[in-house]
């Protein structure tokens, strides 16, 4: 028999995965909006970020000194292995850059088993954050509000820069029509690099939260990477709302069926995707002609 | 007797000779079988990647539903090898036929996802449910005999069979792509919307291409299944298929024996450095990837027959 009082938290803890895979996929579809690369090191990102902020924490650095400087390194790393690998092959077929990310991925996968082993490492949340928080009508731990918070505020921060600032303008403009934008002087590469270092951004914040919560192991990243991947795909490219919607839908739905049929809780977000698919091809809130 | 003919002759009657050659060339029979049914699983493939202009990122799932159709089938109905063969290969195209209809509604790099992901459910079934499948253990088997119990196959004989399923295999593809069918199927690759604007229905060619991959995939992992005696969810996974389309890429994606050379130097390599450091490898394999696709997008044999071609000409 189910019990009542088990839903509210677990749709609050869906949230908080969806949040997750709604930050990861708006950094994969940056990326695969402007240049058309299908990131499958986006994982190994997050990984990275998570290891980094690690190894700060157990230096004696402070949780937030790590929260903020291991995902700007995260990005410093992504910029130059876009600016000497990833860049040679736009204009190429796709499955190019997807392989050349493929094969980043497992160098980096591999690095980090030589490193760190293939055991999780443990790395918890600050002291201030540990406890619970009495929301009224349950109690709720405390970090995950934090992760909603910060979460929360960066997707503003982001909305803002992309719809306010003469860089998002530009940023927009390129994904629409990028021989346009050249035409009109800006400097495309620069926007490349840093368009790909922002997706990276994103992903190097979910990562160091992420691996507080859901623990920080060499394929860690990874287990995030494939529902983003479906988020992509539910809510079509070029929305940043869509993919905010759409983490949320998949992390609920997710979280839901843990409760109700646990071994079909990996299985749900794909059938999610096939409904979608058959209703509606390009995708929720996805743009005729963007990406067929 | 064409010039192609005679290659393809020489190169089957090099491969029947690996038994002998084997403790000088340091590569085990069972290795080199490994290395022919995998090249059957990147020309599956290789038929969307260099063919029909799909990145093929989920032929794991139809490759590990042809090891676990296999398995199953030996588990609950104690069937003989080819029964089991044809079975798991059965169980691999009812996946396509079922996916198939998901998977044609991109083109690009979207198909590239939808492939991932929808392969991916095959993974989490064969995780998951533990009683029938193994869950994360898998599945442990002796092999079963071939036809008749007195017919064993112990890996010499395994290797020759392996040999004579790639030649079929091999051939097989061959006719397909130079078939009108296969025609289509590069047209599609070049211009889609012009063979739309002919009359034709893309997406039943693409169908039935993905259907072809999955049979020639299924087989390939119903035979590698019991050539380990043994099935786990690895062999569904994502980068499993990442491997194919590396050992496509490697060898020379959009030609007939591409995927053999790529296979073989990534299945011998991989035995070869895994028994140093397991790390080791993952590493190179990283690295061969990246060096493949700046470097050699064409591929080995790519690069060569283009070498040839320009010399011939010119």
């Amino acid at each position: 028999m189910l019990e009542h009082g088990a839903v509210a938290p677990q749709l609050f803890n869906g949230l908080v995965l969806g949040a997750f895979y709604a930050i990861v996929a708006i950094g994969l579809s940056l990326i695969m909006n402007l240049t058309g690369t299908i990131n499958m090191a986006h994982g190994s990102f997050m990984t990275l970020a998570g290891y980094l902020a690690y190894a700060m924490v157990s230096r004696g650095t402070s949780f937030w000194f790590a929260l903020l400087v291991a995902p700007i390194i995260a990005l410093i790393v992504a910029v130059v292995i876009e600016r000497t690998l990833i860049r040679r092959l736009y204009g190429r077929d796709p499955v190019y850059s997807l392989l050349l990310t493929f094969g980043l991925s497992l160098i980096a996968e591999g690095i980090y088993h030589k490193v760190f082993t293939a055991n999780s490492v443990p790395f918890s949340p600050p002291p201030a954050l540990a406890g619970t928080v009495a929301l009224g009508f349950m109690n709720f731990p405390a970090y995950r509000l934090f992760i909603v918070f910060v979460l929360v505020v960066v997707f503003v921060l982001l909305a803002l820069f992309l719809n306010y600032t003469r860089f998002g303008l530009r940023l927009r403009a390129a994904v629409q029509d990028t021989e346009m934008i050249t035409a009109l002087g800006t400097n495309t590469q620069v926007l490349y690099a840093i368009n790909f270092g922002l997706g990276i951004l994103l992903a190097g914040i979910a990562g160091v939260l992420a691996s507080g919560l859901l623990g920080l192991n060499p394929t860690s990243g990874n287990t995030l990477l494939m529902p983003a991947f479906v988020t992509v795909i539910i809510c079509g490219m070029g929305s940043l709302y869509g993919s905010l919607v759409g983490g949320l839908l998949i992390g609920v739905a997710q979280s839901l069926m843990t409760l109700f049929i646990p071994p079909a809780s990996e299985v749900v977000m794909y059938v999610l995707m096939a409904v979608v698919l058959t209703i509606r091809p390009r995708g929720l809130f996805g743009e005729e002609g963007v990406f067929g | 007797m064409t010039r192609g003919r005679i290659a393809t002759i020489a190169v089957v009657v090099l491969l029947a000779f690996e038994p002998v050659l084997s403790p000088f060339i340091h590569v085990d029979v069972t290795i080199a079988s490994a290395a022919l049914l995998f090249a059957i699983a990147a020309m599956s493939a290789n038929l969307l990647l260099g063919y029909t202009g799909l990145p093929p990122f989920g032929n794991a799932a139809f490759f590990g539903l042809g090891a676990y159709g296999a398995a199953l089938s030996l588990k609950y109905w104690h069937v003989e090898f080819a029964t089991a063969a044809v079975l798991g290969t059965a169980l691999a195209v009812l996946g396509a036929l079922v996916l198939g209809p998901f998977l044609l509604r991109r083109r690009g790099i979207y198909f590239g996802l939808l492939s991932i992901a929808f392969g991916q459910v095959f993974y989490f079934i064969a995780y998951r449910f533990t009683d029938v499948t193994g869950g994360e253990d898998g599945m442990n088997f002796s092999r079963p005999f071939l036809l008749v119990p007195s017919l064993r196959l112990r890996e010499t004989a395994f290797y020759y069979l392996a040999l004579v399923v790639f030649v079929a295999a091999i051939l097989a593809f061959e006719a397909i792509v130079r078939s009108p069918f296969g025609k289509t199927l590069i047209a599609i690759k070049q211009n889609e919307l012009r063979v739309r604007y002919l009359g034709l229905d893309s997406n039943r060619f693409v169908f039935v291409a993905i259907v072809i991959s999955a049979a020639f995939a299924g087989l390939s992992g119903a035979l590698t299944g019991m050539l380990n005696n043994s099935v786990g969810p690895l062999m569904l996974d994502w980068h499993q298929s990442g491997d194919f389309v590396l050992s496509t890429i490697l060898g020379g994606s959009g030609t007939i024996w591409g995927p053999l050379v790529g296979s073989i130097i990534f299945v011998v390599g991989r035995d070869i450095i895994s028994s140093y450091t397991q790390e080791g490898w993952q590493i190179i394999l990283g690295a061969l990837f990246v060096a493949c696709v700046i470097f050699f997008p064409r591929g080995i044999l790519g690069t060569a027959l283009q070498l040839f071609a320009a010399k011939r000409h010119g």
